[in-house]
């Protein structure tokens, strides 16, 4: 298909070019202003843009991957501090090279300060920054900006050393950094960000490891914050500490929550904000500070209804788009009924019935094997030293009443109870103590019974995000199809929880593991989306080439779908093997004695 | 070096009693209250106001200022209480930081940015003890923090409303199946964790610097002591604060290492944060 | 004699219903049992009557009066109490002081006290320490302290060995003889339909049998039918 290969080409590079695109755009509406606006404007101007990439940093850290940051100008004042200390000795370069050295010495101090505060959840980030805030304040109040006693005054970049010029390079500074937080939300890291503010457990079982995604968040934040100090002083030439207090941090993060920065138009408005509201105060003849208390007060409002204006303002777009597009299904559907001649796709051809014959157990060496696991929490024991193996291109179905401990199983088996005893082989690597991060790595995938997949991203980051691989969109389109996902470029956000879990389920298919646990995959969908789902499970390891063990409540879909069973009760292996002779065994009846019997 | 060492525990006491709160808020109502010295710090500078704008007695304006932090800070439990009842604490937690920047902005429009004239409640020598002197302000923050923490311990553990806590705060939803009114009660240690913090803070102010930046950030290093006891134990929030004054009252006296003493709580924090997130922890929630 | 009548009621999680157009009365002193497949949306009802989750249409009357907007707290006051699935104990609370949540006396505790003697050897031991059985005796006699009029039992078997099991079941009859209108979610069907006068099933969301207890326990076909979900049979 040429033709189709061609549209694709095209928007790929539509895909490429539109970020670029709006970023010269935003640099010639620069240039326009700096040689319009009046010379107190312009300074404005300025503020506003190193407001502007200082909230762009927070909206990282605090808008895609949840923390609490509380002193992102104080990594501004470490890159002033730094753009300073270059300009006193005279380092080669100029400026330019100067505000990257900004950059990265402040992002160096974000992993050196978010380090300590990152295994732990929670506010920890907030107690450590605000200490940081605070305690770098009083400092800098004592050591000073390097030559700020002796008045050596910054020189800024050659070409760019007049008011005016001045502001056309900061909006080239921050063309630059939008590009690159763009381009970093949409690739891994930013999913990572994103998947773990949603689910920590969620990000470490797709092999994404929970601190770097934190500590990249932090020090890209930190790094955007020291461009934004270094920018500064270009500025004003001679920085004071007066500028990057801690009270600033607190009102420049409320700002972040409310505008909802990590989108970056958002975080530019936020710029424009920080600026804005002292200086219409100041016109009106209040007192300025009435601007933070102002903030403080719709951060209050924006914290307690989670809603920011960004995002509603997103809101509202996508669901006239959403619409929009539903009455043009619509219409397409009329359309297809009106002319009956038209071809239906094939695919609904591929899509998979209940065979009534049992699959046969599947031959060679386990894919995983398990040897005495036990799990205790306090007095109770959860998992009491279960053995069992699973084939390698098998199901194997992992049933029994509820809180026999097959979810407990999985995440033993995933390594998120580092508690558990006894030994764990994948193919023919022992697991032992490994982190879930590696587990998944080395092959080993888990879904949840839970939502655990992250509201923030597209099905299709969702999915690449998963696969930690490289995917074409064929692949993607095509696992998605065999799921019956809705197509790769729906929000996860507008998708009801039953489908994300079936998108979950396919994200980790195409990831290739060599064992895939699914724990419970079909709650919360139709009795006849249950069915379909498990017809197609039950083709996945020829299919795709894996093992699944399948924690299912049909015995009906276990039946025809598993080749091997195991079933727990309190925590013990009743029977595992076959299915028919697990199924006929008396123990497993009796324990049944509630659902199995009736059904 | 005694003199110093001793000289830190006025200050001691102040951190001990603000962890105490900090602990309480977070074992009962699931907060980091970032707002904890703010509105104490908010009570006291209106205090200052009524004595010497209005000629109030020094006790009566102590008590109204002291109460107005009370009800600023059950202002915002209401708010968190309302809002974000089922929210996670670092929600809750954020939610703190807003009051903290309006009480800080407010106090700078209304009072200025200068340290304000505390009058001293209680001043002079104490005792002497080995031929160092022991303050009455010293003596009063660190047996309130000392009260203040068995107090709680007692009412925690011994009555019904402590009982009603205690359940709130392990099983909100559980708790309010059963009847027992999470709001009024939540709110209630707001006001009373709000009040204490400012009557630490009304007692020491006038020995310390005493500007609203000051007095509010005073929350970092009553986070350091709380975390101490991992914002749980009561009694470990008291002890992290006394060390914490006493550590900072020793560097104050070495030239040297002067610069350290502003990063002495920050660094108290990272090596408790290091020392307790030595093993790998899953949230059961996340 | 009052009676709690539940109307159409939806309840919706994020994207959309959980389960909807549920209608039912719970009579006073009678067990209803609620049973369906995992998913099928019956712990979602139970929040939805007593305010752990709102409901998303219907309404919910005690004695004519709608109560479906009132906070948990004033139904749990109104009477109505929830059971929640697992063993939901106060773990640092002791025996005593579990009970003393809900009982206005200490006559009352001695009371509640009376149906679990295992317990009282206990009394003071912080529940967390107790074995699974003897902490969901404690959530029975908590709830049967607090003096309800309707009581909503979420799986009470979860993880209990069987003959734990029984032997608490019995102390739901005894519960509802007394006069309390009891809803009961059981993952052992037929046990809880053995307890029950009426039954509710519910499958994918929906209601697909509802009648009488004994209808289903002699026809385990229709049961069967019930459960796969499809049209109300």
């Amino acid at each position: 298909m040429p033709h189709a290969d061609a549209g694709l080409a095209r928007s790929r590079a539509l895909r490429l070019a539109w970020p670029i695109g709006v970023a010269v755009v935003g640099v010639v509406a620069g240039y326009l202003l700096s040689i319009g606006l009046s010379g107190y404007f312009v300074f404005l101007a300025v503020s506003a843009v190193t407001a502007a990439i200082a909230i762009l940093g927070l909206g990282i850290v605090t808008g895609s991957a949840g923390m609490i940051a509380l002193c992102q100008l104080t990594f501004a004042a470490v890159g002033a501090w730094v753009v300073s200390l270059f300009n006193v000795l005279e380092v080669p370069g100029g400026f330019v090279v100067w505000l990257i050295a900004g950059g990265l010495a402040a992002g160096v101090v974000g992993i050196l300060v978010g380090l300590p505060a990152l295994r732990l959840r929670g506010v920890n980030l907030a107690v450590v920054t605000l200490g940081f805030a605070a305690a770098f304040d009083v400092t800098l109040l004592q050591i000073q900006f390097p030559g700020s006693k002796d008045g050596i005054p910054v020189l800024r970049p050659e070409g760019f050393s007049t008011d005016r010029g001045y502001f056309f390079f900061s909006i080239i500074v921050l063309a630059v950094c939008g590009l690159v937080v763009f381009w970093l939300q949409r690739g891994r890291w930013g999913s990572s960000w994103k998947a773990v503010a949603f689910s920590e457990r969620g990000t470490a079982s797709v092999g994404q490891s929970v601190q770097q995604a934190k500590l990249t968040a932090f020090a890209v934040s930190a790094a955007l914050g020291g461009i934004s100090g270094g920018l500064l002083a270009g500025q004003v030439q001679l920085p004071f500490a007066s500028s990057f207090t801690p009270l600033q941090s607190l009102a420049l993060y409320v700002l972040a929550v409310m505008s909802g920065a990590y989108l970056i138009d958002m975080a530019i408005f936020g710029g424009i904000l920080w600026v804005l509201v002292p200086e219409l105060l100041k016109r009106w003849g209040v007192p300025q500070d009435w601007g933070f208390v102002i903030f403080g007060a719709l951060g209050v409002q924006a914290l307690t209804s989670g809603t920011n204006l960004g995002q509603g303002i997103r809101n509202l777009w996508w669901k006239r788009a959403d619409r929009r597009a539903a009455a043009a299904r619509e219409a397409a559907k009329a359309d297809a009924a009106a002319h009956p001649a038209v071809v239906e796709p094939p695919v609904e051809a591929s899509v998979p019935t209940l065979p009534t014959s049992a699959p046969r157990p599947a031959s060679g060496e386990p894919a995983l094997s398990v040897t005495g696991l036990t799990v205790r929490f306090g007095a109770l024991k959860a998992l009491d030293e279960v053995s069992l193996e699973v084939p390698a291109g098998s199901v194997m179905g992992l049933i029994g009443p509820n809180g026999a401990g097959k979810s407990t199983f999985v995440d033993a088996i995933s390594g998120f109870l580092p508690q558990a005893s006894g030994a764990v082989r994948l193919g023919g690597t022992t697991l032992g103590r490994m982190s879930p991060t590696k587990r998944a790595r080395l092959g080993l995938r888990r879904t949840f019974q839970q939502d655990r997949v992250p509201p923030a991203l597209t099905v299709d980051a969702y999915v690449r995000f998963v696969a930690r691989r490289r995917v074409t969109a064929e692949e993607v389109a095509e696992v998605l199809d065999f799921f019956g996902c809705p197509p790769a470029r729906t929000r996860l956000a507008g998708v009801d929880v039953g489908t994300r879990r079936l998108v979950e389920v396919a994200a980790n298919v195409l990831a290739r593991p060599r064992v895939l646990l699914l724990d419970e995959p079909a709650a919360g969908l139709s009795h006849e989306e249950h069915l379909e789902l498990g017809a197609r499970l039950r083709e996945v390891p020829a299919r795709y080439g894996m093992a699944i063990v399948l924690i299912e409540h049909d015995l009906d879909l276990v039946r025809t779908v598993c080749s091997t069973l195991t079933v727990l009760d309190f925590g013990r292996v009743l029977a595992s093997g076959p299915q028919d002779e697990v199924l006929a065994d008396p123990a497993v009846i009796k324990a049944y004695m509630g659902e199995t019997e009736m059904l | 070096m005694l003199q110093g060492a001793l000289a830190g525990l006025a200050a001691g006491g102040l951190y001990a009693v603000l962890a105490v709160c900090l602990t309480l808020m977070s074992r009962l109502v699931r907060v980091v209250n970032f707002s904890q010295a703010a509105t104490g710090m908010f009570g006291g500078f209106v205090a200052v106001w009524l004595v010497t704008e209005t000629g109030l007695p020094i006790w009566l304006g102590s008590v109204l200022g002291v109460l107005l932090a009370g009800v600023l800070s059950g202002v915002i439990g209401w708010i968190a209480a309302t809002w974000l009842s089922e929210a996670d604490t670092t929600t809750r937690s954020a939610m703190t930081v807003g009051p903290l920047l309006l009480l800080i902005s407010l106090s700078f429009i209304l009072f200025g940015n200068k340290p304000q004239p505390f009058a001293s409640i209680i001043s002079g020598p104490a005792f002497t003890l080995g031929g160092v002197v022991i303050s009455q302000v010293t003596l009063v923050t660190v047996s309130l923090a000392i009260v203040v923490a068995v107090a709680v311990r007692i009412l925690l553990t011994r009555t019904a409303i402590g009982t009603r806590l205690r359940a709130l705060s392990e099983r909100p939803t559980t708790a309010e199946l059963l009847g027992i009114p999470s709001k009024p009660l939540s709110i209630a240690v707001w006001v009373v964790t709000g009040v204490i913090s400012a009557i630490a803070i009304v007692v020491v102010a006038p020995t310390q610097s005493n500007d609203a930046i000051s007095l509010a950030m005073l929350i970092v290093p009553a986070a350091a002591a709380a975390l101490l006891g991992g914002f749980k134990r009561l009694d470990l929030a008291v002890v992290g604060g006394l060390v914490l004054g006493v550590l900072s009252g020793l560097v104050a006296q070495i030239d040297e290492v002067a610069l350290i003493r502003n990063f002495l709580p920050f660094l108290f924090i990272v090596v408790l944060l290091l020392w307790t997130q030595r093993k790998e922890v899953w949230d059961a929630a996340r | 004699m009052s009676a709690l009548i539940i109307d159409d009621v939806a309840v919706s999680r994020g994207a959309g219903p959980v389960i909807q157009g549920v209608s039912f009365t719970l009579e006073q002193g009678r067990v209803t049992a609620l049973v369906g497949p995992n998913g099928a949306g019956k712990t979602s009802l139970l929040d939805g009557i007593s305010g752990v989750a709102p409901i998303s249409a219907g309404t919910i009357r005690l004695d004519g009066t709608p109560i479906e907007r009132l906070s948990r707290v004033a139904r749990a006051k109104q009477g109505i109490v929830h059971i929640e699935q697992g063993r939901a104990v106060f773990p640092s609370l002791t025996v005593r002081e579990n009970l003393s949540l809900t009982a206005r006396t200490p006559a009352e505790v001695d009371a509640a006290l009376a149906r679990f003697p295992e317990l009282e050897k206990r009394i003071d031991a912080p529940t967390a320490l107790l074995s699974g059985g003897e902490q969901q005796m404690v959530v029975l006699a908590r709830a049967f302290a607090a003096r309800p009029r309707f009581l909503l039992i979420d799986e009470m078997s979860l993880g209990l060995a069987p003959v734990v099991f029984m032997r608490l079941l019995p102390i739901v009859s005894e519960i509802a003889e007394q006069g309390v209108g009891v809803l009961l979610v059981e993952q052992f069907t037929h046990l809880a339909l053995g307890l029950a006068s009426e039954a509710l099933v519910v499958a994918s969301g929906q209601v697909s049998f509802q009648g009488p207890a004994a209808t289903l326990r002699e026809d385990a076909s229709l049961l069967h039918r019930a459960y796969l979900g499809g049209a109300p049979a």
